[in-house]
């Protein structure tokens, strides 16, 4: 498989390096003339001293047989752009950008980016795996980006303790279906009886996540107030 | 003291560039090899853009490649010596050279150097050079091209 990254930084040298050594091809684009030239020193020359936002070098690069462009710079725009120009102008199969804001995670999948990464969301998930910052965990991405596997506690005065999971009028698109219970994981049907300390086990779609939350725990409290 | 007429090579990878300086690498190589019956392979590399897989038919189907080779096992006929003619594609011209010296465990790389100068007069050594005296694992010879009558 031909793999092209762009971006140089440590994210662009490990996956370049692994892919490597897992015997794809790869070329990797980096516009820093000096650092690419340490890359080149450390891992070969598979290094193209170019910005990859510019479409001349992206085709240099050999983007019209690639079959995966990663864009993992530290610039959410800069990804976008190097993914836009991999789909539309050299018709690569499968594009994948990391994000870094979380908040654009939607505009990348508006503008047609195959796979986003957000470290960003990956540690916050991790975070939250402990500490529940906004009481929804993310538990995992699921469906190239789109959908999310979440959990929820219930805690006393969530407005769904104490209903029937059937009566709970779930957003299009949304379903929950386990509830896990003094340690033990139960199937929910329609009769489920929802308890404080339950934690209902869910896929929602990203947009939806916001009224599943009101659903389940009552409205969102800003953490960052 | 090491004997007068040790074999100086085993096994030697020339670099051919299809420049001035093929001739005198063949040429030089041979003379050496002749004695000790030492092995030569002359490597030509068709370096490729990475807008082409690296298997892709080039490199055989370029008459200037095949043109370089042909030239390099003439002289060493005219010379009485033998040589193995081998065609690589890659991406780099250095790394390739290195790599098939280090592959063919030579214990001699043989490069050729064109005598060029940059805008302002600076001598300009390239890129393959440079690469080849800090990665070759054997010992590295260069052949640089006499100077013109321009340059003196």
């Amino acid at each position: 498989m031909f793999v092209i990254v762009v971006g140089g930084g440590k994210v662009g040298y490990f996956l370049a390096r692994e892919l490597i050594q897992s015997g794809h091809e790869v070329a990797l684009m980096e516009r820093d003339r000096v650092h690419a030239a340490q890359i080149t020193e450390a891992i070969g020359s598979i290094v193209i001293a170019h910005d990859g936002c510019e479409g001349k070098y992206l085709g240099q690069a050999g983007a019209n047989r690639a079959d995966i462009v990663a864009a993992v710079t530290g610039d959410d725009e800069d990804n976008l752009v190097i993914c836009q120009m991999a789909k539309h102008h050299f018709d690569v199969p499968r594009t994948i950008a990391r994000v870094n804001n979380p908040k654009n995670e939607g505009l990348f999948k508006h503008l047609g980016v195959d796979e986003i990464v957000s470290p960003t969301r990956m540690i916050l998930g991790s975070i939250e795996a402990d500490i529940p910052v906004h009481e929804l965990l993310h538990l995992a991405v699921l469906g190239g980006g789109e959908l999310e596997l979440v959990e929820a506690q219930l805690r006393s005065g969530s407005p769904a303790v104490g209903r029937p999971a059937g009566s709970l009028e779930l957003p299009e698109g949304c379903s929950i279906f386990a509830v896990i219970r003094e340690e033990r994981a139960l199937s929910v049907r329609p009769d489920t009886e929802l308890r404080v300390g339950d934690k209902v086990i869910g896929i929602c779609r990203t947009e939806c996540e916001g009224e599943l939350h009101r659903l389940l725990m009552g409205e969102e409290t800003d953490v960052s107030a | 003291m090491p004997e007068a007429n040790a074999a100086v090579f085993r096994r030697a990878v020339l670099a051919l560039s299809g420049g001035p300086t093929d001739e005198m690498i063949v040429r030089l190589a041979c003379e050496l090899a002749r004695p000790t019956h030492a092995e030569l392979i002359a490597v030509h590399v068709v370096e490729l853009d990475w807008t082409k897989p690296l298997d892709a038919d080039v490199a055989e189907r370029s008459e200037e490649a095949q043109r370089v080779l042909d030239a390099a096992e003439g002289i060493a006929d005219l010379v009485h010596g033998k040589i193995e003619a081998v065609l690589v594609q890659a991406r780099d011209l250095g790394a390739a050279i290195v790599d098939e010296a280090a592959a063919r465990d030579a214990d001699l790389l043989i490069l050729g150097l064109p005598y060029k100068t940059r805008f302002g007069g600076d001598f300009a050594v390239g890129r393959a050079v440079p690469y080849a005296f800090k990665n070759a694992p054997c010992a590295v010879w260069v052949v640089r091209e006499p100077m013109g009558e321009e340059s003196r």
